[in-house]
């Protein structure tokens, strides 16, 4: 079960100040076992190769505004148990997946195709969540065009987890 | 996290394209330019510039709007410009064709024609680089396969350059009477830069990404394609720096052609062994059809790089400059473009039809919207033209050259009617073709 500490550089970058040495600062002070939860006004892509070198595998979710919240996590596996925790704890507001998929042998699109048949059977308001090679590109123009919500994250290299929520 | 939506306009790129590349194949076959007349002269500029231009160079412009996004999973910077790209672009290079024949005194045009044209595409090109640089730009740092794409469009830019330059020279402005040698040391560049540069180095940088889609193989490796970069942009610095330090005269030309050549080979040498790990690792163990024409297609650039240190070893290189060239821009170029096309179209052409309906009701699969064995024939006869082709360029055949070149002809003009059958959805059949809710799609155009 992975602890986060939270670092929230929103208020920084919204001052017009630097927060890679407050990041910096919050990673010496980790403890084995704990994680950084970071909340940010963009997607900070150019942390993500900073952070893999130091060992941290991260997983993303966008806020509502466009912002984003990421957790990073020691790279040593620890990443894929601490899974469940991440799921509940960041998707609080959504309910536990009712559907489970495991798409990553799937020939493209096949598993766009099952990812959206299966959501043609949820009530509003329920989740699935999916298995994937890579990211879906391709599926995300579908989902929004249906109004659904999505989070999604490569939880190691070649696994990307996608949670959906039927548009209420 | 944000989704790919489709190039509006990538289907008119693939078509355009495909009508310069029969263009080409039409007049090889007429016996229009080299082996039938000079390899610098006039009439195989014409060709040179149809098939590097009007076919490859379109046809990437259009599977880059529609596939740079997917490598750096960012929108488009602007849908709105690459319809103009494509009508500079197509001008540009008619104008300038008009240039190369009125040099080649096949009518009397005014003397401005070649450096107009050059103004087109150069305008042209500023579109396609400034938008897809832009894309980039919004998306550092850039994963493995962008970086080719970012190294082929700087490339791009030096040809545009030096194309620009030459199309001074050859029209006999004052401004061109400046540069006497220009032709002679700046043409390598040029080619260098166009060929090896915009258009293999960029296909290379795609072909990663694509191929580990179509095929599902794990292409998370970080070490995936560097030695092949690195060696790559090794390359083009020393063959570019190298030919602007002998266009100054400051050194010779061929020590830097030499090193570049080696660095290329050894950039080549990665690639390859990339993409052959890339097909053990797979997890779709059939191979579809676009995958494996696209190995015989890798196989061509092989044979292509093995056949040039050859004849530099037996110093019979400048004798079959034109042999070479012919098998990178079919054997290689060509044959990956077609095959590539070959999976992209239906692709594209699935997702705009079925995206709106898919899980709603039963939809075809995106194999179902092609026919692999009629198919297969084509380019069975695609490649089996190229290398008799080369072979004929290789013991000096004109007549069998344009026979084989007939070959190829025959072949592209099969492809582009498998290509129209999937747009058309011809080989889905039944119920499933057009379910309640779908519409056909365009022939031209993609609704996004």
């Amino acid at each position: 079960m992975t602890e986060f500490i939270d670092v929230d550089v929103r208020p920084i970058l919204r001052a017009g100040g630097e927060p890679f040495s407050v990041i910096m600062a919050a990673l010496e002070r980790l403890e084995p076992g704990e994680g950084l939860r970071l909340y940010a006004p963009f997607k900070p892509v150019p942390l993500f190769d900073v952070m893999a070198s130091k060992g941290f595998a991260h997983r993303e979710a966008e806020l509502e505004g466009g912002e984003w919240e990421i957790r990073f996590m020691r790279d040593d596996g620890s990443c894929e148990a601490a899974e469940a925790a991440c799921a509940t704890s960041g998707d609080s507001d959504w309910p536990e997946p009712v559907v489970h998929l495991d798409n990553r042998d799937l020939d493209p699109p096949e598993p766009m195709v099952r990812i959206l048949a299966a959501m043609g059977r949820l009530a509003p308001g329920q989740t699935l969540c999916a298995l994937l090679s890579r990211e879906p590109v391709f599926l995300f123009r579908e989902l929004t065009k249906r109004g659904h919500q999505w989070r999604g994250g490569f939880t190691s290299k070649d696994a990307y987890q996608l949670t959906v929520r039927v548009h209420a | 996290m944000i989704g790919t939506s489709l190039c509006r306009w990538a289907n008119s790129y693939f078509a355009v394209a495909i009508l310069w590349l029969l263009l080409a194949e039409g007049l090889i076959v007429v016996g229009f330019g080299f082996p039938n007349s000079d390899i610098g002269g006039p009439d195989t500029l014409v060709i040179v510039h149809i098939v590097c231009i009007g076919w490859v160079s379109t046809v990437l412009c259009g599977a880059l709007f529609q596939f740079v996004p997917v490598l750096v999973a960012r929108p488009l910077y602007a849908e709105r410009l690459t319809l103009p790209a494509l009508a500079l672009l197509t001008l540009g290079l008619t104008v300038l064709l008009a240039g190369f024949l009125a040099l080649g005194g096949h009518f009397n045009g005014p003397p401005w024609l070649l450096p107009f044209g050059a103004s087109l595409l150069i305008a042209g090109f500023a579109l396609v680089v400034a938008n897809l640089g832009m894309t980039l730009w919004s998306a550092r740092p850039l994963p493995g396969p962008a970086r080719f794409v970012a190294g082929g469009l700087a490339c791009v830019c030096v040809t545009a350059v030096f194309g620009g330059m030459f199309s001074l020279v050859l029209s006999g402005t004052a401004i061109g009477a400046q540069w006497p040698d220009l032709l002679e040391s700046g043409v390598p560049i040029h080619a260098i830069a166009g060929l090896g540069g915009w258009l293999t180095f960029t296909a290379m940088g795609v072909s990663y990404r694509l191929l580990a889609m179509f095929m599902l193989a794990p292409d998370g490796d970080a070490r995936l394609g560097r030695p092949a970069w690195l060696a790559g942009v090794a390359a083009l610095t020393i063959g570019l720096v190298g030919g602007v330090l002998a266009l100054w005269r400051m050194t010779g030309l061929n020590p830097a052609l030499l090193l570049a050549g080696a660095s290329a080979l050894l950039s080549l040498a990665a690639y390859g062994r990339d993409v052959l790990g890339l097909y053990e690792a797979r997890k779709r163990r059939t191979l579809e059809l676009n995958t494996r024409m696209s190995l015989v297609a890798v196989a061509s650039l092989v044979a292509a790089a093995l056949l040039a240190a050859a004849l530099l070893a037996t110093s019979s290189f400048p004798l079959h400059v034109g042999t070479i060239a012919f098998l990178v821009a079919f054997g290689w170029l060509t044959g990956l473009v077609l095959a590539n096309l070959y999976k992209i179209v239906p692709f594209l052409t699935w997702l705009e039809t079925y995206g709106p309906v898919m899980g709603r009701v039963p939809t075809p699969r995106v194999q179902d919207l092609v026919a692999e064995r009629r198919a297969l024939k084509w380019f069975v006869l695609f490649f089996a033209g190229s290398w008799a082709a080369t072979l004929m360029l290789l013991i000096d055949a004109a007549f069998g050259f344009r026979v084989a070149v007939a070959v190829v002809m025959l072949a592209t003009l099969g492809l582009s009617e498998e290509f129209i059958r999937a747009r058309r959805l011809a080989d889905v059949t039944g119920p499933l073709r057009l379910p309640a809710g779908a519409a056909a799609p365009h022939l031209l155009v993609s609704r996004n």
